[in-house]
């Protein structure tokens, strides 16, 4: 009855932050050049978050509310507030999830050394937006006015547990996109929105730091 | 002569091992009046809800030596049909697994390590446990020596399972194997309109495990509610 996630959920989770981490990079683009040339302009980024999660098996979505942090070039600071409260925290090469429970916010055993690996490789690939050299999705941009970018699975590994991902970009905001929707299968998919998004302002060293 | 010695001390052992087991007897029932059996059964049904609910609980899952981990369970059940449709994610919304009950275990989708054989039938067995009411008939009842309503009854592979229900509207269940063995014991606490705002399930034996299911939110459900349907295509995705 071990509900420790191997790698495969494990790399799901942490994707989740470096979408949303990377996503913010993407200024207002119609090509893969407006992306990379927009990436080289993001410092820091604060947000909240709303993460809606439709299934079939509820009613009504399942919502729950955080605020995330990013520093160039790898920290970030992935925060739940609501229904349950819970960190992550990357910072030079590690990174760390703690989660409250009967003791307390207490370090989860589902973090890794080799979750770590995998999210600093991304995160190298997408600060540089480097989407198109990706090697586990293929990236798809539809620009215009809502531009978007779609990632489908190359593994097959990865496309039993993801179906695709979709980042929607803000039409009007430069820097700030709108919504992360990962698709799992059909009527099951999350969907991250984002407000109060800060581009390049100052953000505590000790946010990455300290769990409080 | 010295190997049928050594022999002979190993089945004596052997012998009052077995008879130490054999002597590990279940809780004492003590009865109550009469009179007051039909309420002392109806007392036990309290903790397992009679019309279709959908549970979200924050699940905390411990192990030997300390370890934690956090996920989330979404469980929709129906006490007429005794059908279960549980789902467990990951606080970021990953479904890692997804199964339905309803007479046998149907698994939707099971990710590593919640593919592995047997643990969808562990797992449905464990939610069954806390969310229907025992089939069996009632073997006894009465109060225990706190003066908590018990039911016994039968359940599967020859277990015994007791459902107690204490003064302050707490409950207990509690399984035992055909020897008597103490496997699962269930406690749930801050019991508000039959609905516990926590549930902590301890696993005992080779694999010792405790859950402690946080409850999130408690809603009325259609009897249609856990039926496996078509799902809803996402807008905007092409």
């Amino acid at each position: 009855m071990e509900f420790m996630m191997e790698n495969r959920a494990k790399r799901y989770v942490l994707l989740i932050g470096i979408l949303c981490t990377c996503a913010f990079m993407l200024g207002w683009v119609n090509t893969w050049e407006d992306i990379r040339r927009e990436s080289a302009k993001i410092k820091t980024v604060s947000a909240q978050f709303s993460q809606q999660k439709h299934m079939q098996i509820l009613t009504k979505p399942l919502v729950s509310k955080g605020r995330f942090y990013f520093q160039t070039p790898d920290s970030v600071r992935w925060e739940y507030t609501s229904p349950i409260k819970s960190v992550l925290i990357m910072q030079k090469g590690s990174i760390k999830r703690y989660t409250q429970g009967s003791r307390g916010l207490v370090e989860d055993a589902s973090g890794s050394l080799e979750s770590m690996q995998i999210v600093l490789q991304e995160i190298g690939r997408w600060t540089r937006g480097q989407f198109t050299e990706n090697e586990h999705f293929s990236a798809t941009l539809k620009g215009g006015k809502g531009p978007r970018i779609i990632l489908t699975p190359k593994e097959k590994g990865l496309a039993a547990m993801i179906s695709r991902i979709v980042i929607t970009l803000s039409p009007d905001r430069q820097g700030v996109i709108k919504s992360v929707k990962i698709i799992e299968n059909e009527g099951n998919y999350t969907l991250f929105e984002f407000t109060d998004v800060q581009i390049n302002g100052k953000i505590s060293e000790t946010l990455f730091r300290e769990i409080g | 002569m010295k190997d049928f010695v050594l022999h002979g001390r190993w089945v004596m052992i052997l012998m009052c091992a077995i008879f130490l087991m054999s002597c590990s007897s279940l809780p004492v029932i003590k009865p109550v009046d009469p009179t007051a059996v039909p309420n002392t059964k109806k007392r036990c049904r309290q903790p397992f809800l009679d019309i279709p609910y959908r549970f979200i609980h924050s699940i905390e899952v411990s192990f030997p030596g300390g370890k934690t981990g956090t996920v989330m369970g979404v469980t929709v059940f129906d006490p007429a049909e005794k059908t279960i449709h549980s789902v467990i994610m990951t606080i970021e919304g990953f479904v890692l697994f997804d199964a339905w009950y309803e007479k046998e275990v149907r698994v939707n989708r099971a990710v590593p390590p919640f593919n592995a054989e047997q643990f969808a039938g562990y797992m449905m067995e464990d939610v069954r446990l806390i969310f229907l009411a025992p089939d069996g008939k009632l073997l006894d009842s009465g109060v225990n020596a706190e003066g908590s309503t018990v039911c016994r009854y039968p359940g599967n592979k020859d277990s015994i399972i007791d459902v107690i229900v204490h003064k302050d509207e707490s409950w207990d269940i509690e399984t035992y194997s055909n020897s008597h063995e103490l496997l699962r014991k269930i406690n749930a606490v801050d019991v508000q309109n039959r609905i516990p705002g926590m549930v902590e399930l301890r696993g005992f034996g080779f694999r010792e495990y405790s859950l402690r299911l946080k409850l999130i939110n408690a809603e009325e459900a259609s009897p249609e509610a856990n039926r496996v349907r078509p799902g809803e295509t996402p807008e905007d995705d092409e």
